[in-house]
């Protein structure tokens, strides 16, 4: 779909271009026809001549359509309008008041190239130099505007036409010292213009300079015989034909090179996106680099890390940065945080400097990727954090039913048990001295605090089993299963002793499960199995009940799974309507909260 | 009786918890049994029994240091040494399993619940009966291996009478002990116990513990 707006511009620009074409044909075929036959150039030169518009206006759509930067095309429009044949005084030649105007614009398509090029890559004036060189075309342009409009005469020069209605002085020596010095300046120019590109060309890495060259080159042949058709024009010979289409061609390659650099960094950030891919995939810091210098095809790349902890910028291995020589071919870019935190420093080739649009995408994809990092191993920090306070939440809660349940044993149980002792004696003594009643009444506390003492017992018992401390699972297991009033079938493989967490969360969960089938299965038998898998201790309970249990059915399966769930474990409920249930918990004896990532990624 | 007052057994006690500890010698000396040493440590009995003349040892089941059941160990480096010394042990919990270690470790051992020292008589006697060589085995333990479910309950073969003796057999009884406590006669005692051996696919053994930790398996057995 494309927008509104958006299609209306692609119209009004086909529509300039289609302007430009039309009469940038129109001069030529007017100008051919008004040309005799016998002074007419070859076919092929006029034919030559009339293509090079025509490539600068397809070269405009391609700008247009590539390019956010208006510069370009809009140059290379005017260049368009601005290619006026010399046959065209034929035509209006008679036109006093138009010719010289004409006239005093007709180098103007050399002046747009000179811009166009030096606009390259990125669609404006970078820098003194180019400015400069801009600024002394366009003073000399108009210079040499108002000297063709004030002083040109017709003559050999000019043409053979009516009078200049403009024309204020007869001064044919100064007309023409300033029209020869404006096609000097020009020639200076081009051959300035021509030269810094090559300077900064030879100067690139080998990636850059793979399209890079067009540029110069085209434009050198070009400043070539724009200076051999400048001498020929002042020595007012006749140029040689071979040079005049030499200079066609290398005027026409300018556009071309031109949307065919741009066309090419935008390949790049193109690769730019597959650096972001690469990077969001949290590939590590050595395989960042390696893809960064393969996006921007300069293996000259490095990249030096910000470390927090020294205080200065590291490569992958921990190489610390020497110093970066600026003035060289390399440039450094810094990437920060949006809050202003060094992230990296990337140092590339000075050439990639030209394509800021690129630098920026890649500051941005690293950028990104290093806040992924930094967000992701933050979520893994917090994670590890409520994982390991889970943890200690859990045991601390078996400490505490393992502190309570001793408390009860050293404290009230003894206490009643001596309590029990002293009733008896008193009660034997009461006996002793006849008082029955008393004795009675001494047996009823006894017979009472031996019932207290058993409802005690089995509280303590259930807060923690003091069979779990002594004899672990195999032990505590069957005793466990004794109590359910559904017959267990018990098989508890794991010699030897676990780790006090990993048993006592496996006691209880099974003390649950078993309630579990008690109260609501209505199974008729049951079946526990513990044993040692590798470093785990896999634990099955099975019943052939109803089925149809959920971890959501407040049976306290939730919570089961929470506290296996909080050491490292996992449980697997099982439970089709009508095919009993099965609960298979896996605890790990060593429970390892460290699962370091493999590679440094590119966060620390 | 004459022989007591001639003799009276000769009784170490071992408990950590001090008044405890006191309450049972109290107890003890109350049924008179002369107690010749009360400690806090499992490993302070075993010097006690090393160096002292002691009929019978008393033991709390968990003491320091790790308060598991140093009073079982206890009892198996006794036993490990060729002591034939009775063993009581004792404990807050009436657990089988402990039981079925207790009787593993042979004859003259006991395994009662803590507060039966407000019964001294249930004490005194058992302390006599590890003594003699016998076993006890509290009733409550007995009536939880009993209370257990099993897919397959042998005890549904059983009277409600040979029930009975059953559970006395677990408890250490011996077929006179059962006599006078069913108030039978020996021969029918003696009828039932064969009775419910011959049921429960269990062999007599001519060792008194044997049979009692056959029975406890068998009730404890799943």
């Amino acid at each position: 779909m494309m927008a509104p707006g958006r299609k209306q511009r692609i119209v009004l620009r086909s529509a300039i271009i289609a302007g430009a074409v039309a009469l940038s044909l129109a001069m030529e075929i007017a100008g051919y026809a008004a040309t005799p036959v016998a002074e007419r150039d070859e076919g092929s030169y006029i034919a030559l001549h009339a293509m090079v518009p025509l490539v600068f206006a397809a070269c405009a759509g391609v700008a247009w359509a590539t390019g956010p930067a208006q510069l370009p095309a809009r140059l290379m429009i005017a260049f368009v309008v601005l290619w006026i044949p010399q046959t065209i005084y034929r035509v209006i030649g008679d036109l006093g008041w138009f010719w010289p105007l004409v006239r005093g614009v007709d180098l103007g398509w050399a002046v747009v190239t000179g811009i166009l090029v030096l606009v390259y890559p990125r669609g404006r004036l970078d820098g003194r130099f180019d400015r400069w060189i801009a600024g002394i075309a366009l003073t000399a342009t108009l210079i040499n505007f108002l000297n063709v409009v004030l002083f040109a005469a017709p003559g050999p020069d000019t043409c053979a036409c009516a009078p200049n209605v403009y024309q204020v002085a007869d001064a044919p020596w100064l007309f023409e010292t300033v029209d020869n010095a404006y096609r000097i300046i020009g020639v200076g120019l081009a051959l300035a213009i021509a030269a810094r590109l090559l300077v900064q060309w030879m100067r690139a890495s080998v990636p850059a300079r793979t399209v890079a060259f067009l540029m110069p080159v085209a434009l050198f042949a070009w400043a070539t015989t724009l200076a051999a058709q400048a001498v020929t024009y002042a020595t007012a010979t006749t140029a040689d034909a071979v040079l005049r289409t030499i200079s066609l061609i290398a005027i026409a390659s300018v556009p071309v090179s031109f949307v065919a650099g741009i066309s090419h960094a935008r390949n790049m950030r193109a690769r730019v996106a597959d650096l972001m891919r690469i990077t969001r995939e949290g590939a590590d810091r050595g395989l960042w680099a390696e893809s960064l210098a393969r996006t921007l095809r300069d293996a000259s790349v490095r990249v030096y890390w910000w470390d927090e902890e020294r205080a200065g910028y590291f490569d992958a291995s921990g190489v610390a940065i020497e110093e970066i020589d600026t003035h060289g071919s390399h440039s450094v870019l810094p990437v920060a945080s949006p809050l202003g935190v060094p992230i990296a420093l990337i140092r590339h080739d000075r050439v990639l400097t030209d394509n800021m649009r690129l630098l920026d995408g890649v500051s941005s994809a690293l950028r990104l990727s290093v806040d992924n990092g930094r967000l992701r191993s933050e979520v893994e920090r917090t994670l590890e954090h409520v994982r390991q306070s889970r943890q200690r939440i859990v045991e601390a809660g078996v400490e505490a039913r393992r502190r309570i349940e001793r408390d009860l044993h050293d404290g009230a149980q003894q206490r009643l048990v001596s309590l029990g002792m002293g009733l008896r004696l008193a009660a034997n003594r009461a006996a002793e001295l006849g008082d029955e009643r008393l004795a009675a009444a001494l047996e009823t506390a006894i017979d009472e605090l031996a019932e207290g003492l058993r409802e005690l017992r089995e509280l303590a018992h259930g807060i923690h089993p003091s069979l779990l401390s002594a004899g672990g699972l195999a032990l505590a297991v069957p005793e466990l299963a004794g109590r359910c009033p559904v017959p267990i079938e018990i098989d508890v493989q794991a010699e030897g002793r676990l780790p006090e967490i990993v048993e006592s969360t496996a006691y209880f969960a099974v003390a649950e499960l078993l309630a579990n089938v008690a109260k609501h299965s209505r199974a008729t038998r049951g079946w526990v199995r513990a044993h040692i898998v590798d470093d785990e201790l896999v634990l099955v309970v099975r019943d052939n009940g109803m089925g149809g249990a959920s971890l959501d059915h407040g049976t306290g399966m939730l919570g089961i799974a929470d506290r296996i769930d909080a050491v490292g474990g996992s449980l697997d409920l099982h439970s089709p309507a009508g095919a009993g249930t099965t609960v298979t918990l896996r605890i790990p004896l060593a429970h390892d909260p460290e699962h370091a990532p493999s590679s440094p990624s590119l966060v620390e | 009786m004459a022989d007591e007052v001639v003799s009276p057994l000769r009784v170490a006690v071992a408990d950590d918890a001090l008044l405890l500890r006191e309450g049972i010698q109290k107890v003890l000396e109350g049924g008179g049994v002369e107690v010749v040493a009360a400690v806090g440590t499992g490993d302070e009995l075993l010097e006690v029994v090393r160096t002292n003349e002691v009929d019978v040892a008393v033991l709390d089941i968990r003491m320091p240091p790790s308060f598991r059941d140093e009073g079982i160990v206890a009892l198996e480096s006794l036993r490990a040494t060729g002591s034939k010394i009775g063993v009581l042990l004792l404990s807050m919990y009436a657990t089988p399993e402990y039981a079925l270690r207790v009787m593993g470790a042979g004859s003259g051992t006991g395994y009662l619940l803590k507060e039966r020292v407000s019964e001294p008589q249930t004490l005194v006697r058992a302390v006599e009966t590890v003594a003699d060589g016998g076993n006890v085995v509290d009733p409550e333990v007995v009536e939880q291996l009993v209370r257990r479910t099993r897919a397959d309950d042998p005890l549904a073969r059983l009277t409600d009478r040979e029930r009975s003796v059953l559970e006395l057999m677990a408890q250490g009884y011996s077929n006179g002990g059962i006599a006078q406590t069913l108030f039978l006669g020996l021969k029918t005692v003696e009828t039932h116990v064969r009775s419910i051996l011959q049921k429960l696919d269990l062999e007599e053994s001519p060792e008194h513990h044997r049979r009692v930790l056959a029975v406890l398996t068998l009730l404890g057995a799943r």
